[in-house]
């Protein structure tokens, strides 16, 4: 990125050189990016650097130019835009941590190659031994030439290192120990994916399935997404180009695989990936794909359980009349009867003697 | 008791026998209405993804079907008036469960508004009110512990419904997970198999008439579902006046709105809804707010749900006993009152034991109102005119039950805070409850005095119809002794 800004500026640079250049100050030989060249030789030297004697007015330019050669020069060779030459200027963090007790954590979250400077400062201990030893671990392997032994002085002490942090094997668990007892961790990740779906999403055979995963908001967003699928141990980038049952809609904090026309083999364990500068991180979706006939099982169990349980219902109340019918016909005639009564009552207004009613 | 409530039914209901399995048939299907829209919400975030749709978008379908289950009240009570409430049910168990079938085969977002939303909700209100009305038929001593028992069904249906759609979302997604349910609401079927008409020679006189509203037909018809107020008074005023409203009250009695206690209950009702719900519904992000972990939370929604089973029978029971029955109304009024109090308490309970405490008792306040709900309705139009009501009653309601939570949830946004809300909702629960306070005791007072008008014509009647009949027998006995 510092050095595309130069780019720039190489070809602003080029014109103000290229005006030096006529009114008689040299010429400089300069290959930018595109292969373009512009004539500068320098008589002097005949190689790709020059000193020019000049006066004090000019030495801004000349910083300019010296900037530029350096630069320029690094352009030539043929580089992928992502990985960083060692001359490129790559911001630097610092972490210091005072350890309280015998062990702590740290997290730090790691978005692009950074020189990470770790700083420990410890307290001591009340054995109080004139000389510690003192080294640095990557995930639980001593690093070499890092072990010293210091005399303490009854001052906390701090030990300080500087990490080039490039390369996803560059993450882990950094730890500074004292004395072998004493040790403060460093865990170096590129932000994971938080809320993690456990148990699997189902859906049917000839069915799609839209299966998302989700950065959260509070965390960085990660410049692009990827899936995977595990085949065996290894995982396959899913690439939707050469499968069209695929499609991988992307939003900056959130993804979704859709698979269409699933079968029973599209189960399995699919990863999606955060891509970032450093690294990818990858969190689970496990799929399982089943017929129809499996939920439509318990569907006919217990549709059978209701026909079942009404036609015993119904077919004991018709049993239970009829025997009704057989010997209380009195009793139902009684009801009848008191109906009626109130019926005509009604209709014929004050008549006769009043009935109570129940 | 007073005279509004004598149902003058024509017979004497069973209080007891197979009503107790009506009472269980009842318990199912009103537990299921109750409970099953609440407990889709496990599937919504698949549903939502699976269709690429917003959160909104797929919140539409519980209220849809909430929508149409309280809308659906009068349809039902129509069909209830006419058929009776066995085939209601076992048509609405069918309903519910074709619709969730229908649903797993669904391919867009509103295919399952018009399944799950329309069908469903539409089943679902035929399993309500048919299974309220037949407990007025079955019981009338024990009725307010019949209802009780009755609406218990709500929370346990619940209880085992979440548990149940998470399994079971787990183990077959939500295609197949709906496929299932279907099957599961075919049991409102089995609970409509056990709603057997009471005293199958006593049937209402509408099911074996010609369709035809004749005029002679109609009357007959007026003459069986006669008004429950004073008999010899009201049935030659209602018989002139039903005479051209005969069709419609055949269907459903639009003559309850000038009934002065189902005024009263509507109005109190329709305000108590906007505040009955959204409590609940926000108790577990409010407690999340207040800084409780998840696990913590669910299970304040437990405890409120344990409250709630627990006093909906005690309720029942202690509403009928012989101090409370007369009165019932009051003990509704009260235990809305009671509400609202909790409700305006909440904002003062602090950490999570004074949440646990306003758990218990909101639990126990809902669970109070949930049982008498229907019960004081019975209690005032009585058993004969409760289908129409309660069919009037939901379609009033509805608006309440829908806007109440989202306003709820608009006053939580707008003020960031919490404690607006619940005093919001404690208002709409106080000031009802103080109206059916005030409203019930002037109805009793006139109540009171209809009887005993009713009481002193009967009794100016009697006398008359003695001299008319003492008058003649004296003639002839005075002739005779000449």
């Amino acid at each position: 990125m510092f050095c595309s800004r130069i780019v720039l500026q190489c070809d602003i640079m080029a014109a103000s050189l290229a005006q030096l250049i006529e009114e008689g100050w040299g010429d400089y030989t300069m290959q930018q990016e595109e292969g373009e060249k512009i004539p500068c030789e320098k008589a002097a030297l005949g190689e790709d650097r020059g000193i020019i004697i000049m006066s004090p007015s000019w030495t801004q330019l000349l910083f300019q130019i010296l900037l530029l050669l350096v630069c320029c020069r690094h352009i030539n060779t043929k580089t992928s835009g992502a990985t960083p030459s060692p001359l490129a200027p790559v911001p630097t963090v610092a972490r210091s941590v005072v350890l309280k007790g015998e062990s702590q954590n740290e997290t730090i979250e790691v978005l692009n190659p950074i020189k990470l400077e770790l700083e420990c400062t410890w307290t001591g201990d009340q054995d109080k031994l004139p000389n510690i030893t003192v080294y640095w671990m990557k995930d639980e392997n001593e690093i070499e030439n890092s072990r010293l032994t210091v005399q303490l002085e009854n001052e906390p002490y701090n030990l300080k290192r500087e990490f080039s942090i490039e390369k996803e094997e560059n993450l882990g668990t950094y730890s500074c120990v004292f004395e072998n007892v004493s040790k403060i961790n460093f865990i170096l990740a590129a932000p994971q994916i938080g809320d993690v779906r456990e148990k699997p999403i189902v859906s049917y055979v000839g069915d799609y399935v839209v299966m998302t995963c989700k950065m959260e908001e509070s965390k960085p967003k990660p410049s692009s997404w990827n899936w995977y699928k595990k085949n065996g141990t290894d995982e396959e980038q899913i690439f939707p180009a050469e499968e069209p049952r695929y499609k991988i809609k992307n939003e900056d904090e959130k993804t979704k695989l859709v698979v269409h026309n699933l079968t029973e083999a599209d189960s399995g364990l699919y990863y999606c990936g955060a891509v970032y500068a450093i690294a990818t991180t990858k969190s689970p979706v496990k799929l399982k794909v089943i017929t129809y006939w499996e939920p439509l099982k318990p569907f006919l169990a217990i549709l059978a359980e209701v026909i079942v349980l009404v036609a015993i219902i119904l077919l004991c109340e018709k049993s239970q009349s009829k025997k009704d019918g057989a010997t209380g016909n009195e009793t139902n005639a009684d009801q009848t009867y008191t109906l009626t009564e109130g019926e005509n009552k009604d209709q014929e207004g004050n008549s006769s003697v009043r009935q109570r009613k129940v | 008791m007073p005279p509004a409530a004598a149902t003058n039914l024509g017979y004497t209901p069973p209080d007891g026998g197979w009503g107790w399995a009506v009472v269980f048939g009842a318990f199912i299907s009103i537990g299921y209405a109750s409970a099953f829209p609440k407990s889709l919400a496990v599937y919504f975030k698949e549903i939502q993804e699976y269709f690429s749709v917003s959160y909104s978008e797929i919140a539409w379908v519980p209220s849809v079907m909430l929508a149409c289950m309280y809308g659906g009240g009068p349809v039902s009570s129509i069909l209830v008036n006419r058929y009776g409430s066995r085939p209601v049910v076992l048509l609405g168990g069918l309903m519910v469960g074709a619709a969730m079938v229908l649903a797993s085969y669904g391919t867009s977002i509103i295919q399952l508004y018009v399944y799950v939303g329309l069908i469903g909700g539409f089943g679902l209100a035929f399993n309500l009110q048919p299974a309220l009305t037949i407990i007025g038929t079955y019981f009338q001593v024990r009725r307010p512990l019949a209802n009780g028992l009755a609406m218990t069904g709500s929370p346990v249906i619940l209880l085992i419904l979440a548990p149940l759609n998470q399994f079971l979302f787990d183990s077959f997604g939500w295609r197949g997970s709906f496929l299932i349910l279907g099957s599961i609401g075919l049991n409102c079927c089995v609970a409509g198999a056990l709603m057997r008409p009471v005293g199958k020679s006593i049937q209402p006189k509408p099911k074996t008439e010609p369709p035809e509203c004749d005029a002679a037909v109609a009357e007959k018809a007026e003459a069986v579902d006669t008004t429950e107020q004073s008999a010899s008074l009201q049935t030659e005023k209602g018989k002139s006046q039903s005479r051209s409203q005969s069709c419609v009250h055949r269907f459903i009695d639009l003559s309850l709105f000038t009934h002065r206690g189902f005024l009263i209950y509507l109005i109190g009702n329709v305000v108590m809804y906007f505040g009955i719900f959204a409590p609940v519904v926000f108790l577990t992000p409010y407690a999340k707010h207040q800084g409780i972990d998840e696990y913590s939370a669910a299970l304040l929604l437990s405890i409120y749900s344990l409250a709630d089973i627990f006093v909906r029978p005690a309720t029942g029971f202690i509403g009928n006993s012989k101090w409370i029955r007369p009165r019932i109304q009051y003990f509704f009024s009260f235990a809305i009152l009671y509400s609202g109090v909790c409700h305006l308490l909440c904002p003062l309970a602090s950490g999570y034991v004074g949440l646990v405490v306003y758990a218990v008792f909101s639990g126990l306040a809902f669970g109070m109102v949930s049982a008498l709900l229907f019960e004081v309705l019975m209690d005032l139009v009585g058993a004969h005119r409760f289908s129409s009501a309660v069919g009037l009653v939901t379609i009033m309601e509805c608006g309440p039950v829908l806007l109440g939570p989202p306003i709820s949830g608009a006053l939580v946004d707008i003020s960031g805070e919490y404690n607006y809300m619940y005093y919001a909702c404690g208002l709409f629960m106080l000031v009802p409850g103080i109206f059916l306070f005030i409203m019930h005791y002037y109805n009793y007072k006139k109540l009171d005095e209809e009887q005993r008008q009713s009481v002193a014509v009967e009794m100016k009647t009697s006398e008359e119809t003695v001299k008319l009949q003492i008058g003649p027998d004296d003639k002839t006995a005075h002739e005779a002794d000449r």
